[in-house]
C-alpha cells in the first residue's frame, strides 16, 4: 500500500491533533429478537443504540465525534451481525472530509470498517453521505464477509463540495473499496476514485457529465435478482442517472446527479423500496 | 533476455481480432451511451472511450494483467488465484461480467489448444483446485487476465504486453462504434491514433501500481451497461 502513512513518520506533537477511533459493536438474537452482544468504542468513534420503535430493527448509529475527517485522521468501525440477526448501522449526520495538508495521498484520512454478516443475518450498512471539501483525501475501505445465505443491503454515497454553499472542489483524492465475501468468495469488488480535479474527471459523458454527487447501491440476497425488474421501473422515474443490474444474488444500482439534494432524495426511495420500509429516523433528522 | 520479435508475433497473434475470443459482440456499454445520444460522433467516441480507458476498465485490466502476468512469471499461485477472483468480481454489471469472463474463458480455451507448449496447461492444472468447480473452464478468467497469464507463460516482456491489450480493446470498442454509430472505418481508425497517448500512459502506470490501485469513476459508463440489458434493438451483448 502506496497510501498508509506510517505511524513512526509522524511526529509526536502532529499525532495528538489527529483524530483516532475505533467502534464495533456486535448483535446476536435472544428469543427470537436482536439485540446488542457487545460493544466497544474508543477516541472520536462512537456508537449510539436508538431504542427501537415497534417494528424497527436494531439500529446502531455511528458517531464521529471530532465532527468531520482530517488529513492523518484514522477510524475504523466494526460490525457483527450474528446468525439470524437482523439490524441496521448507519451514521448520525453526513460525514465531511476537510482539507488535507496533502491531497497526493500522502496523508489521507483512513477509515476502515468490517462486516461480518453471519447464517441467516440480514446485515444493513446505510451510512449518510460523505461530503468531501476542496482539498480533501480521503483513503475508505470496507470489508464484509458474509455466509452463503445471509442479506446485506449497503450504500455509500459521495457528495463534492456543496454546491448549494458556492463551494467548489478543485481538487481532491478519494479512493472508496468495496470487498464483499460470501461463503469465503470474493463476490464484488468496487472502488471509486477520483484523484485531481473531480470538475475535470466528472466531465465526460463516461464518467459523470459534469456530476457532483454519486451513490451506488449494493444488495445481496438470494432472492435479490428476482426484484430488479420493480427496481428497474422505479429508476425510470428518478431526477437521477440511474442503473440497475443483477447476477448471482446481488444488484448493483448506481445514481448520479449534478445536485446532492436531489441525489439523496432518489437514494432514500431506492432503498425505501429494496427494504419495503423508513430510513433509520437518523436520515430525517 | 527477451526476444522482442518473438513477443511481437505472439501477441499479434492473441490481441488481432480474429483470434476467437468473440470480441466482436461486445460493445462494453457503448451501444446504449450511441442510444442514449452520448456518442454520435468520432470526437465524442473518443472522449468517452479516453475516460473509460482512464477511468474505467481500461487502467484497471491494464493494472490486473500486470499482476496476474507478474504472478504468472514467479509462478506465485496465491497472488495469482487473488488477481484472478479480483478480476472477476471488479464487474459492476452483469453484461460487463459476461464480456470480461466469456472472452476470457473462449481465451483461455483457444491458447491451450493452439500456442501452448505444456506450460500453459500446466498452470491451468495447478490453478484450478484453487476454485470451488476445479476444472480450468469453471475459473472465472477475465479477458485481461487469461492474457497476463499467457503471456507471463510465454516470457513475453510486460511491457509490451499491457499496451497490447489496452489498444486492442480500445480497437474492439471502436469497432463497436463504427458499426453501430455508424462511423467510417478511417474515422475508427483516427480515434485509435489519437487515443494512442492514453493507451501509453495506462501502460506506463500499470507497471508500477500496486492491485489496489484498480477503480475509477467511470460511473455513466457502468450505467450504459446496465441501461443496455433492455436496450430494445441491440446487436452487442454487452
Amino acid at each position: 500500500m502506496t497510501t498508509r502513512t506510517a505511524p513512526s513518520e509522524i511526529s509526536p506533537s502532529l499525532r495528538l491533533e489527529r483524530a483516532r477511533g475505533r467502534a464495533e459493536v456486535a448483535f446476536k438474537t435472544r428469543e427470537g429478537a436482536t439485540v446488542l452482544d457487545r460493544l466497544f468504542q474508543e477516541g472520536q468513534a462512537k456508537i449510539r443504540l436508538p431504542k427501537s420503535h415497534g417494528r424497527d430493527p436494531a439500529t446502531a448509529v455511528l458517531i464521529n465525534t471530532a465532527g468531520g475527517i482530517a488529513g492523518g485522521d484514522r477510524l475504523a468501525y466494526g460490525a457483527r451481525f450474528g446468525a439470524g440477526t437482523r439490524a441496521v448501522v448507519t451514521s448520525q449526520a453526513a460525514e465531511r472530509v476537510y482539507r488535507s495538508s496533502a491531497t497526493d495521498g500522502s496523508l489521507a484520512g483512513e477509515v476502515t470498517t468490517w462486516l461480518a454478516v453471519e447464517a441467516g443475518a440480514f446485515a444493513e450498512w446505510l451510512p449518510q453521505e460523505t461530503i468531501l471539501f476542496d482539498g480533501a483525501a480521503l483513503d475508505r475501505r470496507l470489508e464484509v464477509e458474509m455466509a452463503a445465505d445471509a442479506r446485506l443491503l449497503l450504500c455509500e454515497s459521495v457528495v463534492l463540495g456543496r454546491a448549494a454553499m458556492g463551494e467548489r472542489v478543485e481538487n481532491c483524492r478519494l479512493v472508496d473499496r468495496f470487498r464483499i465475501r460470501r461463503g469465503g468468495r470474493l463476490v464484488f469488488a468496487d472502488t471509486l476514485r477520483i484523484e485531481g480535479a473531480p470538475g475535470e474527471i466528472l466531465a465526460g459523458a463516461a464518467t459523470g457529465r459534469g456530476a457532483t454527487a454519486t451513490a451506488t447501491i449494493l444488495w445481496v440476497a438470494p432472492e435479490a435478482d428476482a426484484g430488479l425488474e420493480a427496481l428497474r421501473a422505479l429508476l425510470d422515474g428518478l431526477e437521477s442517472e440511474a442503473g440497475a443490474s443483477a447476477w448471482d444474488g446481488m444488484v448493483c444500482v448506481r445514481l448520479v446527479h449534478g445536485s446532492a439534494r436531489s441525489l439523496r432524495d432518489d437514494l432514500v426511495r431506492v432503498l425505501l423500496h429494496i427494504r419495503q420500509a423508513d430510513l433509520p429516523r437518523v436520515w430525517s433528522c | 533476455m527477451t526476444d522482442t520479435t518473438a513477443d511481437l508475433l505472439t501477441l499479434q497473434v492473441w490481441l488481432s481480432p480474429a483470434f476467437p475470443v468473440g470480441g466482436f459482440s461486445y460493445s462494453h456499454g457503448l451501444e446504449w451511451a450511441i442510444e442514449a445520444g452520448d456518442v454520435t460522433s468520432a470526437a465524442s467516441l473518443e472522449g468517452w472511450l479516453g475516460d473509460v480507458l482512464l477511468h474505467g476498465a481500461g487502467r484497471s485490466d491494464a493494472i490486473l494483467l500486470a499482476h496476474a502476468q507478474a504472478a504468472t512469471a514467479a509462478d506465485d499461485l496465491d497472488r495469482l488465484a487473488g488477481v484472478i477472483e479480483l478480476a472477476a468480481a471488479s464487474q459492476p454489471t452483469k453484461e460487463r461480467r459476461l464480456e470480461a469472463t466469456a472472452q476470457g474463458a473462449a481465451f483461455v480455451r483457444a491458447v491451450a489448444d493452439t500456442w501452448d507448449d505444456g506450460g500453459f496447461a500446466d498452470l491451468l492444472g495447478r490453478i484450478a483446485p484453487r476454485f470451488p468447480r476445479p476444472t480450468f473452464e469453471a475459473v472465472p478468467w477475465t479477458h485481461a487476465v487469461a492474457v497476463g497469464v499467457a503471456a507471463g507463460v510465454a516470457g513475453i516482456a510486460l511491457e509490451a504486453t499491457i499496451p497490447a491489450y489496452s489498444q486492442a480493446f480500445a480497437a474492439n470498442v471502436i469497432s463497436a462504434g463504427v458499426r453501430a454509430i455508424p462511423l467510417g472505418q478511417s474515422d475508427g481508425l483516427r480515434v485509435l491514433r489519437r487515443l494512442a497517448p492514453v493507451v501509453r500512459r495506462i501502460a506506463v502506470e500499470a507497471m508500477t501500481a500496486d492491485l489496489d490501485d484498480v477503480g475509477g469513476a467511470a460511473i455513466r459508463a457502468d450505467i450504459a451497461s446496465m441501461r443496455h440489458e433492455t436496450q430494445y434493438t441491440r446487436l452487442f451483448r454487452s
